[in-house]
């Protein structure tokens, strides 16, 4: 069986060995470089523009600025996948530092730099805010003109009686948790080619959504789908920054002005953080519990800082930013009010556990507390009010496969929570903490595939699942073998490639391997079914008398009797058979109430850790952490595990350093000495994966259950060692210390 | 534009080419922290002055008084090599403590010296060793006292022209402790926010030497030999190492940055110092002990 093995990631060793050709690596004949010029400022009206004396430098072959889209057959100036509000390049206004206001394309790297010091850009500041919370006032500054109070969108979740919940309650506690902005940091920065034939465009990109691209530039430039063709090479991570639209457009707008030559561009390390980043976040949490525990109502507000453009933030906030701040619980009264800001920050979007890591920041930290105040054991508060099969969840959906309980349980265990445990005396004291999370997958998304048998043998999968290094491919080439029952090394994975593969709606909100995994059963099931009607006339018997076995067919109760598919297809003088398959989901929920189907599943994680505190520093050195997932069913239980750990690393960083400062708009450590991302040293000394599965279970996604569940743990952690609650994240050992000397 | 690189195999060589391109010239030794300037383009030298070959800045040379270290050995060397690690063990655990194993592998002291990047551990622990640096420049060569060689974030007393050649250290006092203690704020590959190296020669258990330097909180690695003094003569009890790490935190200026803010540094100044001095009043640090911070 190929599935439940751990077969290595195909392209590994390449990896290693530095042999995948990346966007990087890519070079085309002609190809020209890039560069974007930049605002310095965060908020400034342009006065005056001229890119004349770059182009006068000897090498520069074209500079666009937001006059070329005044031009007739131009694209279109102003794109996003919600609300238009995002220009290619700045047309008289200028938003946030790093935000485009030319673009230039040279012979050489430094031509183009050499022009983007000359071109001459006159600025008029204009006064900015940067936090969230400031920004949603009535007299803030405004970011964008029709937007007073830069509110661009309120939704809200209305479940049951909040008054009465919070009557009923013996005791009310009320709490506010921020995060900041971070950086995705992937080792590979976002790149960019795009050339122009025959009013054709073709774009090499490294992003995560090369359909979502497709349709974007298609609508930029007024062209069919079919006009744009997006090409995918292998990712160096993802993590949710090259999802939806990026650089695509500019570059694409940039080649439009050069004409047939391709045009290159690659970000330097800096101008990823002002590309895209985490929302900066302000919740603020109540709930109602009794005596005994049970929770009878939450209240939960939060201002999603979205930067300088709504971007992907309004589709968020319409499920994610409401269901994902709540928590796996029966509560019977819920009201969440989720307000999308514009700040002049640079945009925010999806990052990894996206809106579950700063929604479980908030109600893991705020379970703890109401846990405290209850003198109850965090474990049992949980317990009491987890949701379980056949319970509903604040968006009025039935949760039918709940393994919450399991996830934290099987954590807590590893921690070993029930043996009796010393804190210690002197400097360094040791506590214990967990926390669980429930995170929705996309409501409305849709995937498919092609599968093609050929005649030789060689299964083809053709997808639009992206490879970014999370051994996407090697898991679904495994589902297709396992469906198929050819072996897997004859499973060869296409695409993602506009032109030849079907469409895939993203590789995010760890949906590939369910989704795409899903259609390909499918596809499966169809190429089987083609394969019996194509059998039984060579076999001269009826189709349902033919049982599909080990890439051949054979006949009920006569093993003896077996022919290969590839004979098959060789009989009919077929060079190939071709089945498709498609897996939809559905839901969506209620403007004005939150109320409807908020995800075709849930994926479910937990954490529990043990921590040791330096109280005379605030230093913090986790001892041993434990992540638990739920996974219905594994299909490689090497990759699962590291996603399971990767998960925990990259949240360790989140919990307890990556932050990206802003002063005045202006970042000040856009690069990797000044944003530390945790290293292999960082690594807790026991580090746990449990991964669950249930017989009846359907395939979940693994690469963001057991993140957000690790800043809460460690937070709380940190609290049960030396008594000291810290609300905004990161959780350095400087605030930890003036927690504890009262600072 | 791309500086060209030369590659000179003596030291009258380098200073030769280093004379003929005078500011357009950047020597040029582990290029961990060179090649990200002129990635930034912060700088863009015409030439480089390659030292990797020039035969006077290689290997270590021992002698009675002390070990004479040429400006291009690798700070990873000098983590391991035995000799150094016994006689002047806070050098090796400052050196070990840098940023990771493939930039160790690749920075020399002297380039880490020249950097004076006030958040380095090396110059930390040379000043407790009280280090002279061997400079040679076109006014033939000279001595510079480590205590004279920083004078503020990234500027030294270097003049055009200059070469750091050699670090010679000089053995501390028979019976002498020393450590090297790094504190960390942020990941465990982390330029400190505090350094601290102590050390401390006892005879019958009265302090006949003290030195403690403190640096990465401040602009530049500081001794304060008034509050050393406190020490000398005494037996190192509680009191007198509360005294002196409160000194050192008093009277060093300390600086704001994201590794922390002046005041978090001044306790963490007071913290450090007295653990370095209880380290060392109770024995050498093990090497086998894990990262100190
Ligand atoms: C990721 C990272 C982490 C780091 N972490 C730490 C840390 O934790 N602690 C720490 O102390 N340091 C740290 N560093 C800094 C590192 O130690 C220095 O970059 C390194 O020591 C410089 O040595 P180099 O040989 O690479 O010098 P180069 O980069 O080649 O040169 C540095 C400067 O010195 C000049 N120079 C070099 N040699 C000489 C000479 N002999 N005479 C005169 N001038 C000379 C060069 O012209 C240049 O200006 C880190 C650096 C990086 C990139």
């Amino acid at each position: 069986m190929a599935i439940g093995r751990s077969v290595p990631v195909r392209d590994a060793e390449a990896r290693v060995r530095g042999a995948v050709a990346y966007l990087a690596d890519l070079r085309l004949p002609g190809m020209l470089t890039a560069k974007i010029v930049r605002s310095p400022f965060p908020h400034a009206r342009i006065r005056h523009l001229d890119p004349r004396p770059a182009l006068r430098i000897p090498g520069v072959v074209a500079i666009l600025t937001a006059e070329d889209f005044n031009r007739p057959g131009a694209p279109r100036l102003f794109y996003g996948v919600d609300r238009k509000d995002q220009p290619v390049v700045a047309r008289d206004r200028v938003r946030y530092v790093g935000e485009p206001v030319a673009a230039i394309a040279a012979e050489t790297p430094e031509a183009a730099e050499e022009a983007a010091q000359a071109i001459e850009v006159e600025y008029e500041e204009l006064p900015a805010v940067f936090d969230p919370l400031t920004a949603a006032k009535p007299e803030a500054p405004r970011v964008h003109e029709d937007c007073p109070g830069n509110v661009f969108l309120h939704t809200r979740l209305r479940h049951g009686d909040l008054e009465a919940g919070f009557a009923a309650a013996d005791l009310i506690v009320e709490e506010t948790y921020t995060t900041p902005p971070a950086c995705h940091a992937a080792l590979e920065p976002h790149g960019v080619i795009a050339q122009w034939a025959d009013g054709r465009l073709t774009v090499w990109s490294a992003t995560q959504a090369p359909f979502v691209v497709q349709e974007t530039l298609a609508e930029l430039f007024g062209l069919p789908r079919e006009a744009v063709r997006v090409i995918v090479p292998p990712l160096g991570g993802g993590y949710g920054g090259k999802g939806y639209v990026r650089l695509e457009p500019l570059t694409a707008v940039l080649a439009w002005k050069v004409g047939g030559r391709p045009v290159r561009l690659i970000l330097e390390r800096s101008e990823e953080f002002v590309t895209l980043t985490r929302h900066a976040a302000w919740i603020r949490i109540r709930t109602g519990v009794r005596r005994d525990g049970t929770l009878t109502a939450r209240q939960v507000e939060v201002y999603w800082g979205a930067g300088a453009y709504a971007d992907i933030t309004p589709r968020l906030l319409r499920s994610a930013g409401l269901v994902r701040v709540v928590g796996p619980y029966r509560i019977p009264a819920v009201h969440v009010d989720a307000y999308g800001v514009y700040t002049n920050l640079p945009p925010a979007g999806p990052f990894r556990g996206t809106m579950s890591f700063e929604g479980a920041w908030a109600y893991e930290s705020h379970m703890d507390t109401i846990a405290h105040a209850l003198g109850m054991d965090p474990l049992e508060l949980r317990r009491r009010n987890l949701l379980r099969p056949g319970d509903r969840f604040c968006t009025g959906e039935v949760i039918e496969e709940a393994f919450f309980w399991e996830c934290l349980e099987a954590a807590a265990r590893h921690v070993g929570w029930d043996q009796p445990y010393e804190k210690g005396e002197g400097m360094r004291r040791r506590g214990r903490g967990l926390a669980v999370m429930m995170k929705s997958t996309l409501p409305r998304s849709r995937s498919e595939c092609r599968l093609v048998l050929r005649a030789d043998g060689v299964l083809e999968l053709h997808t639009g699942t992206v490879e970014m290094g999370q051994g996407a491919h090697t898991a679904l080439a495994q589902i297709a073998a396992a469906e198929t029952e050819i072996p897997l090394e004859r499973v060869q994975v296409i695409g993602p490639d506009t032109a030849q593969v079907p469409y895939d709606a993203t590789t995010s909100a760890s949906r590939a391997t369910s989704m795409m995994g899903a259609a390909i059963r499918e596809a499966a099931a169809r190429l089987k079914e083609e394969m019996r009607r194509r059998a039984a006339p060579l076999l001269e018997v009826d189709p349902e008398e033919l049982i599909l076995q080990g890439a051949g067919v054979t006949l009920r109760g006569r093993p003896e009797v077996w022919i290969a598919w590839e004979e098959v297809l060789r009989r009919h003088g077929l060079e190939a058979l071709e089945a498709h398959g498609v897996f939809e989901t559905q839901g969506g929920l209620d403007p004005e109430t939150g109320q409807g189907i908020a995800s075709p599943h849930w994926h479910q994680g937990a954490g529990a850790c043990e921590v040791e505190v330096d109280i005379e520093t605030g230093k913090v050195r986790i001892l041993r952490y434990c992540a638990a997932a739920y996974a219905g069913r594994v299909i490689n239980p090497a990759l699962a595990t590291l996603q399971n750990e990767g998960n925990m690393v990259f949240g360790l960083g989140q919990a307890l350093m990556e932050q990206i400062f802003f002063d005045q708009g202006q970042p000040l450590n856009a690069n990797m000495s000044d944003y530390q991302i945790p290293s292999l040293r960082d690594l807790p000394e026991v580090l746990e994966s449990v991964l669950l599965e249930s017989p009846e279970g359907s395939i979940h996604g693994l690469g963001e259950m057991t993140l957000p569940p690790v800043a809460p743990a460690i937070a709380n952690a940190i609290f049960d060692a030396v008594g000291v609650r810290i609300r905004d994240l990161p959780i350095t050992p400087e605030k930890i210390w003036r927690a504890l000397h009262g600072e | 534009m791309r500086p060209e690189v030369l590659h000179p195999s003596t030291l009258s060589d380098a200073l030769a080419a280093l004379a003929a391109y005078g500011e357009e010239a950047r020597p040029l030794a582990g290029g961990t922290a060179l090649v990200l300037l002129l990635h930034h383009r912060l700088i863009a030298p015409r030439v480089l002055i390659c030292l990797e070959e020039v035969r006077e800045l290689r290997g270590f040379q021992f002698a009675e008084e002390g070990i004479r270290i040429g400006a291009m050995v690798r700070l990873q060397e000098l983590a391991r090599f035995p000799q150094i690690r016994e006689r002047l063990p806070a050098l090796a655990l400052a050196c070990r403590e840098v940023g990771n194993i493939r930039i160790r592998n690749q920075a020399t002291l002297g380039g880490n010296l020249a950097e004076a990047d006030y958040a380095s551990d090396p110059p930390i622990a040379l000043m407790a060793l009280e280090a002279i640096l061997e400079v040679h420049g076109p006014n033939g060569p000279r001595e510079i006292p480590i205590s004279e060689f920083f004078r503020g974030p990234y500027t030294t007393a270097l003049e055009p022209g200059e070469l750091i050649t050699a670090v010679r250290t000089p053995f501390p006092p028979p019976g002498s402790r020393m450590t090297y203690l790094k504190f960390r704020t942020r990941s465990a590959e982390d330029r400190p926010c505090l350094g601290v190296a102590a050390l401390v020669a006892f005879e019958d258990g009265i302090c006949r030497e003290l030195r403690i330097a403190v640096g990465a909180a401040c602009e530049t690695p500081q001794r304060r030999p008034e509050v050393e003094r406190l020490a000398i003569g005494r037996p190192l009890t509680e009191v007198v190492i509360r005294a002196i790490a409160q000194g050192y935190a008093d009277q060093i200026e300390t600086l704001n940055d994201l590794r922390g803010s002046a005041a978090y540094r001044k306790r963490m100044i007071e913290v450090h110092v007295r653990r370095a001095l209880e380290e060392v009043r109770d024995g050498h640090r093990s090497f086998s002990a894990g990262a100190g911070c």
